[in-house]
């Protein structure tokens, strides 16, 4: 730190008067600023010029249809019952999961050469192609306990987006952890708390901001995903779910709004362009309520040291 | 150290314990899991409903299917399961009929996917799928391997499509291409011609009479694995001359493919002097886009491809449309049986081909389908 800032002054005077380098590289950063906006700017007008007359015309309608072969019928009900209920999956299944393992890496294990195999491992995995993820799921939540998940089904989807996101949850859980102050534990220690009672009352308190930012983000990223679910079964078309109650559902047909995208994206009547569009915007939205989610309770819970 | 060691063991024990209850759990259930195979499930739900339901069933539905206001009193009567995958361009009519089929028998749950022709296939011969919806007739092998899983099919025809070949509407030197035309542009041979006067020779060789413009070519067109690219390479203008030159079923591998019928119009439209094929529906959906080409065979005239051309075989790339229905299946479950009936009926069939812009077939073509249907 004291040589980077002794040495700063020092290269602003060999520049001499007109720092013409530094305007340069300040207007490079303007313009690749503008550069993303634009295309931002220009993918959500898009959207939102094709998609906002599809609910002024439909409304409510849209939202409680399911996907038809005509497009006046169609709606995004399935897509969104299938998208919150990989939303409940993922939160039931990969945050206790990926959280605890974060907290085992972090607090319980010893620092040795396989925890530290076992990081690089977790950190190579967040980097692996959701395709990737898709083929595991179809491997064995599908096809391999397929006699326990219903084969093709919703939570044979649901355990496929959580196995995704696990690597991401316990990366982002174990860097919060990690980030709570030694001296905190140390003076926990010192007043003779356990392990235990350290990491309930010390760390996880202060880590909360942290694990819950990580954890819903990588939610909202699971939200999006196509790919996998497509192999893990998630019906590209359309389904009627017949007499089946909700219990019977989990363990059958399933689609996701992502999917119901590219269903529609590939349709010939051109009415479904628009109707995309309105279910990009209802993904947006979905993201969007995942994300505020994350600032609030982090909001909701951070400390500054 | 000591505490901690004894503490790490005790954690060890906790952790051995739970993993032991989880293969316990397992052992348990294992065999009744490997004693009903994932399809096996499916198919006794099936036969169990089989048995439960009256005998006639399906008939009767076949008899009121025409007005489903007749239909809709039967409510409630049918009930099980309907898995349907395949092509994505007969998906919009299953589907539609599916919907259809729903309003009447709510309690029958129906499936319908559409990854590709041959995707299709695969599970269909697998015994994954009751019926597989095929852009295209099922090939050789894909027979081979429904044969030898031990899967009867009957293969029924229920609409018509016309690949249209499609320029931009910029393009006005174009208005019809012949056979000779498309294989020398599109086929194995064109590898590398960027510019529509380049394939004239090779065209004027093989009995064509076009004057291709001189003009830059770009050229979009579906994927491999899909039926339509099929349809053309190996019952359209390829197959036509391939052999008699020498050449493999197979088109020039420098051309722009996209699974996705709506990129490639696009792809068409951005590009005034481009060439690409599409289904009937892609095609007259976007025709402020996209201009449609006569096309004509050896020998024939130029067609243009409308709906009454296509129904009629006159235009020369006309090509059916299937569904393929698993006889087996089709026996023990009266729902399957009862939707390929009520998908045979003209006015059923009229409405939903109507409703999805594709070509009905002419009534007797239908007619042959229904028999093949009930002689099954």
């Amino acid at each position: 730190m004291t040589t980077a800032s002794r040495a700063l002054p020092r290269s602003l005077h060999r520049t001499g008067g007109a720092d013409w380098r530094g305007l340069l590289f300040h207007g490079l950063l303007l313009v690749s600023l503008v550069f993303s906006l634009l295309i931002l700017f220009t993918l959500i007008t898009d959207v939102l010029m094709r998609g906002l007359p599809v609910f002024q015309e439909r409304g409510a309608d849209f939202l409680t249809r399911p996907t038809s072969s005509s497009p006046a019928r169609s709606g995004v009900a399935q897509g969104i019952f299938g998208t919150l209920m990989m939303a409940i999956f993922v939160s039931v299944v990969a945050f206790p999961l990926g959280i605890m393992t974060a907290i085992y890496l972090e607090e319980y294990a010893p620092d040795n050469r396989l925890t530290r195999l076992i990081n690089v491992n977790i950190r190579n995995l967040a980097g692996v192609p959701s395709v990737v993820y898709g083929l595991l799921g179809l491997s064995i939540f599908v096809l391999a306990l397929g006699p326990l998940t219903g084969g093709k089904s919703m939570i044979a989807g649901g355990l496929t987006l959580s196995a995704l996101v696990l690597p991401i949850v316990i990366i982002t859980s174990a860097e919060a952890i990690r980030a709570v102050p030694h001296s905190l534990r140390e003076a926990g220690y010192g007043v003779g708390a356990s392990r235990w009672e350290v990491t309930r009352l010390l760390v996880l308190p202060n880590a909360a901001p942290g694990i819950l930012t990580g954890t819903v983000l990588s939610l909202s990223r699971a939200l999006g995903e196509t790919a996998p679910l497509l192999l893990a079964g998630a019906v590209l078309g359309g389904f009627s779910t017949g007499s089946r109650g909700l219990r019977e559902q989990l363990f059958s047909d399933y689609t996701v709004l992502p999917v119901t995208i590219f269903d529609w994206s590939r349709r010939a009547q051109a009415e479904f362009r628009d109707l995309t569009a309105a279910a990009i915007i209802v993904l947006l939205v979905i993201t969007l309520f995942a994300n505020a989610v994350a600032i609030i309770l982090r909001n909701r819970y951070e400390r500054s040291w | 150290m000591t505490t901690t060691r004894t503490r790490r063991l005790g954690a060890l024990a906790i952790a051995a314990v739970f993993a032991a209850g989880a293969c316990g759990t397992g052992a348990n259930q294992s065999p009744t899991a490997s004693a009903i195979p994932s399809q096996g499930t499916q198919s006794q739900a099936t036969e169990s409903q089989a048995a439960e339901s009256q005998p006639g069933e399906s008939q009767a539905a076949e008899s009121q299917a025409g007005e489903s206001q007749a239909a809709e009193s039967q409510a409630g009567d049918l009930s099980g399961e309907i898995a349907i995958s395949g092509s994505s361009t007969v998906q919009p009519i299953s589907q539609g009929m599916a919907e259809l089929f729903n309003q009447a028998n709510p309690d029958v749950a129906i499936r319908v996917d559409g990854p590709g022709t041959g995707d299709g296939f695969q599970l269909f011969c697998a015994g994954e799928t009751d019926i597989s919806d095929a852009s295209r007739a099922i090939d050789e092998e894909e027979a081979a391997a429904c044969e030898a899983a031990g899967i009867e099919y009957v293969e029924l025809q229920v609409a018509i499509d016309g690949l249209s070949v499609i320029t931009s509407t910029a393009n006005e030197a174009v208005t019809c291409l012949s056979y000779a035309d498309l294989y020398a542009l599109i086929g194995p041979e064109a590898e590398g011609v960027d510019n529509w006067n380049d394939a004239e020779a090779l065209a004027h060789e093989l009995g064509s009479t076009t004057d291709l413009p001189d003009a830059e070519l770009q050229i979009f067109g579906p994927g491999e694995e899909s039926g339509t690219y099929d349809y053309f390479v190996a019952d359209g203008p390829i197959a036509e001359f391939a052999e008699a030159q020498g050449q493999e079923e197979v088109s020039r591998k420098d051309y722009n493919s996209s699974p996705n019928d709506n990129v490639i119009v696009e792809g068409v439209a951005g590009f005034d002097t481009s060439l690409g094929w599409v289904g009937y529906a892609f095609a007259q959906e976007n025709a402020a886009t996209v201009k449609l080409l006569e096309v004509s065979a050896p020998d024939g005239e130029c067609v243009a491809p409308t709906p009454e051309a296509i129904a009629s075989n006159e235009y020369p790339l006309s090509r059916p449309l299937f569904i393929y229905v698993d006889k087996a299946k089709a026996e023990s479950n009266p729902a399957l049986a009862a939707y390929v009936d009520f998908y045979l009926d003209e006015a059923n069939l009229t409405q939903v081909n109507d409703e999805v812009s594709y070509i009905n077939l002419e009534s007797s073509a239908l007619g042959e389908t229904r028999s093949a249907w009930e002689g099954r």
